[in-house]
């Protein structure tokens, strides 16, 4: 039984999915960078410019978290008081 | 079970075709899922969760080495077990996060049906073989039905980049990604603004968290 076959009813076809169902995609995420993502310049920036930036940005926010981990970390592992801050941040949302 | 994730994750796929069927053109609103994640409230939601997750969170309170890089990690991953929890199950980066967190019998929460029993050692990232080749021989021959190489290439890196992704076809990668960023945008706006509660807690405008250290 491969679910893969059997969930096909939305896309027409078992394996054919429409360019126009990919470019929409492809917009969509395009909407989100933040680069490309205010002017719709749709024809113009090609779906490989998109993925690429999609990837670069995906990596940026990888590191921002673990940035803020880190310092989330130290703060947490230092001081009673930022634990009691959380603690009151938490009762007050 | 199996039938169970089929349709669970059936839904965000055939969210996207009930959205086609609606209207032809492209969406320019954000579709709700996205709103989700900008919202105010989910914010909070989430800088709750996550709160409570890093208050159990016992970090190891050694004074020679306070930055410890493993505590950092730690953290990261309290953070993101919570968006995930905060996406409630419905998008598979999210089940992915969470069923590399529990380590245990995941089976369930995946669609694919792993028989091995040394499948358990390998949370995320082992698939059913048997299927994953069937599957990878139907995303190839799609793929270079698109065309360029390049495009296939990057949505390959994409798809090792968001968890859960790395054996799906390429909708359903582009599909998580936008829910992904979005997610991670949050994520990173609540534990900003958490960093800043914490640091300064006397100045905070933030979320509108009013505390005042006395």
């Amino acid at each position: 039984m491969s679910g893969r076959r059997s969930r096909p009813r939305q896309s027409s076809g078992t394996t054919r999915i429409s360019e126009d169902q990919i470019n929409d995609l492809v917009i969509k995420l395009q909407q989100l960078l933040p680069e490309l993502g205010d002017s719709h310049r749709s024809d113009k920036v090609s779906a490989a410019r998109v993925l690429q930036d999609t990837c670069n940005y995906i990596r940026n926010l990888h590191r921002e978290v673990d940035d803020i981990s880190e310092r989330l970390s130290e703060l947490l592992a230092n001081s009673d008081t930022a634990q009691a801050a959380l603690i009151r941040s938490l009762l007050t949302q | 079970m199996d039938s169970n994730q089929t349709t669970t994750t059936t839904s965000s796929s055939s969210d996207l075709s009930h959205r086609k069927r609606k209207k032809k053109s492209p969406p320019s609103p954000p579709p709700p899922s996205l709103q989700k994640w900008r919202s105010e409230k989910q914010q909070q939601i989430y800088s709750t969760k996550l709160v409570q997750a890093l208050r159990e969170l016992r970090i190891s309170q050694t004074p020679s080495s306070p930055s410890n890089p493993r505590n950092g990690r730690a953290v990261r991953e309290v953070a993101d077990r919570a968006l995930a929890v905060a996406a409630r199950g419905k998008t598979l980066w999210s089940r992915a996060i969470l069923s590399k967190a529990v380590k245990l019998k995941f089976r369930k929460h995946k669609r694919q049906r792993i028989t091995a029993p040394s499948a358990l050692t390998h949370p995320v990232i082992a698939t059913g073989s048997i299927r994953s080749k069937k599957q990878r021989g139907a995303t190839v021959m799609r793929i270079k039905a698109k065309g360029l190489p390049a495009v296939q290439r990057k949505v390959k890196v994409l798809s090792r980049l968001v968890p859960g992704c790395r054996k799906q076809t390429l909708p359903v990668v582009l599909e998580e990604t936008t829910d992904y960023i979005a997610a991670m945008e949050m994520q990173i706006r609540a534990m900003t603004a958490l960093l800043s509660a914490v640091t300064s807690p006397t100045e905070h405008e933030e979320e509108g968290q009013t505390h005042v250290l006395g």
